[in-house]
């Protein structure tokens, strides 16, 4: 699981779940391999993200590495701060951990990199 | 002669060289769709490379676009291609078509531009199996021409008003004389009929027509409904109810001429002419067996042998006479027999937890067990599906629902793709290839409102089997999509075979490919918890039910079961609810969403939609 996933993952279609987001992350395994830079696309995702959850997720995971807080002015143009992004959104992955629902501690285990988001009869 | 690349040089603005290099891309796929030879050296005959019927493209805008450069000789569309034809009269014309429209108008899917190319000719196959719409009426369908004169046809259309009738569908306005045809149910209320009868001055026409067809054997209809049709109306295909009305019924077409559909389940296709002041008798097989619908638009296009002819549409009153039916229909057309199938057919209705059982049982667990040999045959991505992810601009966010082996995930450009599945071995699959996935279920996306750019529903739909459940899978896919976001659904078709052409389903059977038809019906049926029964499917052959089983035979030794470790030939029954045509499409219309295209490809009806 990317934190570019993570940004979009919830909880709320659980039975009694209001928001479910953000998910917490207890990672056991993480892996960071590299990937393809390409600047305009990483500037296209940025408006797209909940900033916040993606720079707490990555400080959580111990991955945040020198991404500044929030994000900087003209960032179309900053390839330095575009590839911490890049970096975060896309190379770090979590392999093995769990993803744990913020409203219910209801635990989402993730094992070869794919969260388990099925939810079982009685929680629907 | 000039060479149609000087033409393009010539042209003000000048092609630029990437143009020029997808215009060979596209002649070269026109010609491998098609067999058609491309030219540089201008002919009657224009290819449209890069769009056709399954990207949205019809004959009508076709025929607008191109008719404004002189006389068209014929248009031909392409069923499940991304391409057509026009041919013009002359060379001169078909040079100023091409010089105008080549790489400049947008008429192509996702308002791009087409691309031309002459062709030396059509392949005579290809007129053959295309103009397929035979325009000789179906068995039982007689159009009585000039049945009345002009001036009792302003008397008829005097007895409706239509700008002052109340009640109007979606899509045409109607009012029914002698009891009311009730759209809800499909039927009439024999217990209440209403005031008005039908009116007197239509007493002529039964007279008219014991003179006309003495061999006619018929009771004078006690039902009338008046429809007013607008140009760019029309009416969806249907069958009159059988156990509604007796046999004959009487349309009287008044105003304007208009092309009528006639389809039946063996693919026949009849696209027929009824004149202005015509009278239709439409009995036996054309009554019973075929559906009769209008296309929605402004002009009909009619080709025959003879050429193409264009009818500007007016608008059109059709008097439509049945006599009410009192019991039960006995007609031999069982497949459209409401009478017939509501005793013979044991119709499948699951609900609430029984649906869930299964889905668990025939869909998840199945794919479990087939995910190796699933997805080894499972690797070609279908064109149209790729075409709709190649459209998403960089940056993009796109949800695969139902990603199985993921066949489809690395087909967008700088975009981001997340699959979801319920398969965990079809996901381990896709993690070999780096992908994004997710185990979970399609009618509870674990992702927020209003994120994905876009998304996609291949073949899963299918899979659940109730209606209620079916339709929170769309709305599923809706609430994830921000407002203008698009998403491309495809489902199983009932109808395996389309405007005469059977699906590749079809086709790989070999039997089918020799012989008429496979008419081989399994009788065997499944007994399911609670005593629900599916009928199990015979593979390659049409579907009889829309609720059905449809067998996977798991080789020996091809693709071991995971978890038993068998090597036992064995098969796996896969649940499917298979849909009908139109029935994706009234179920997306309850959606706040816009219907962009509807198509049918591979089998399948396929729809994108767009969220409001």
């Amino acid at each position: 699981m990317k934190l570019l996933t993570h940004n979009m993952l919830t909880s709320k279609c659980m039975k009694g779940v209001t928001v479910g987001y953000p998910l917490k992350i207890n990672a056991f395994d993480v892996k960071v391999s590299e990937v393809d830079f390409n600047p305009e696309f990483v500037s296209r995702i940025i408006p797209k993200l909940d900033w916040n959850v993606l720079y707490n997720a990555a400080e959580s995971i111990g991955q945040v590495e020198d991404m500044p807080k929030s994000i900087v002015d003209d960032y179309e143009n900053n390839t330095d701060f575009l590839k911490k992004v890049h970096r975060v959104l896309l190379e770090v992955e979590v392999i093995n951990g769990e993803l744990v629902c913020p409203e219910t501690g209801r635990k989402f285990p993730i094992s070869n990199g794919i969260p388990n988001m099925l939810l079982n009869e009685d929680e629907v | 002669m000039e060479l149609a690349e000087n033409i393009i040089q010539k042209r003000p603005e000048g092609l630029s060289s990437p143009s020029k290099k997808k215009q060979r891309k596209y002649q070269h796929t026109l010609t491998k769709q098609t067999g058609a030879k491309c030219t540089i050296f201008p002919t009657k005959h224009i290819g449209i490379c890069n769009s056709g019927l399954v990207n949205g493209l019809s004959e009508e805008v076709v025929y607008e676009h191109f008719s404004k450069y002189g006389k068209i000789e014929q248009i031909l569309m392409l069923p499940g291609k991304s391409c057509c034809f026009v041919s013009f009269d002359d060379i001169k014309c078909s040079t100023k078509a091409f010089n105008n429209i080549n790489g400049v108008l947008n008429i192509a899917q996702y308002l791009k531009p087409v691309f031309l190319s002459f062709v030396e000719n059509i392949p005579e196959s290809l007129i053959e199996a295309n103009l397929k719409h035979d325009s000789d009426p179906p068995n039982g369908l007689i159009i009585l021409e000039n049945f009345i004169t002009d001036s009792e046809e302003r008397a008829f259309l005097a007895l409706n008003d239509f700008n002052r009738l109340g009640s109007s569908l979606k899509h045409r306005q109607v009012k029914h004389y002698g009891y009311e045809f009730k759209y809800d149910i499909n039927n009439v209320d024999l217990n209440c009929p209403l005031e008005e009868k039908i009116p007197k001055e239509c007493d002529i026409l039964w007279e008219r027509l014991r003179i006309a067809y003495p061999q006619l054997i018929f009771v004078e209809p006690d039902q009338l409904t008046v429809n007013c049709y607008k140009p760019g109306q029309g009416i969806p295909s249907h069958v009159d109810t059988h156990s509604a009305f007796e046999d004959p019924i009487f349309i009287l077409s008044l105003g304007s001429a208009i092309v009528m559909d006639f389809k039946n389940d063996n693919g026949d296709h009849h696209s027929l002419l009824i004149p202005q002041k015509s009278f239709v008798i439409m009995s036996g097989e054309s009554r019973y067996a075929y559906t009769h619908g209008i296309t929605p638009r402004k002009l009909d296009i009619l080709q025959t042998k003879a050429g193409l002819t264009v009818f500007h549409r007016a608008i059109r009153v059709s008097f439509t006479f049945r006599k009410v039916r009192n019991g039960k229909c006995c007609c031999k057309f069982h497949s459209k027999c409401d009478s017939y199938l509501r005793t013979h057919e044991k119709s499948y209705t699951a609900f609430g937890q029984l649906a869930e059982r299964v889905e668990e049982t025939h869909v998840h667990k199945v794919y479990e067990n087939i995910a190796q040999h699933f997805s080894e045959t499972r690797h070609k991505p279908w064109p149209n599906v790729v075409d709709f992810i190649k459209s998403f601009e960089t940056g993009s966010l796109l949800v695969d629902v139902g990603c199985g082996n993921g066949k489809y995930m690395n087909c967008g450009q700088n975009i981001f793709q997340i699959g979801l599945d319920t398969s965990i071995s079809l996901l381990n699959v896709c993690r070999e290839k780096q992908y994004q996935v997710l185990l979970g279920n399609c009618l509870r996306i674990p992702l927020l409102d209003n994120v994905a750019d876009g998304a996609i529903s291949i073949a899963v739909i299918h899979h659940l089997s109730t209606e209620e459940r079916r339709f929170s899978a769309i709305r599923e896919l809706l609430r994830i999509l921000k407002a203008g976001g698009r998403v491309l659904v495809y489902v199983w078709a009932k109808e395996q075979k389309h405007r005469n052409e059977k699906s590749s389903y079809l086709k790989q059977d070999r039997k089918n490919r020799r012989c008429e038809e496979n008419e081989a019906v399994s009788n065997e049926k499944l007994t399911l918890v609670d005593g629900v029964e599916i009928p199990i499917h015979t593979n390659r052959t049409q579907f009889k039910h829309q609720d059905v089983l449809v067998p996977w035979k798991l080789k020996k030794n091809s693709g071991k079961s995971l978890n038993t470790g068998t090597d036992e030939s064995q098969t796996f029954l896969r649940y499917y609810h298979v849909f009908k045509e139109g029935e994706l499409e009234n179920m997306c219309a309850q959606f706040n969403s816009k219907l962009l295209h509807s198509y049918y490809d591979q089998g399948n009806w396929c729809v994108i939609l767009e969220k409001k």
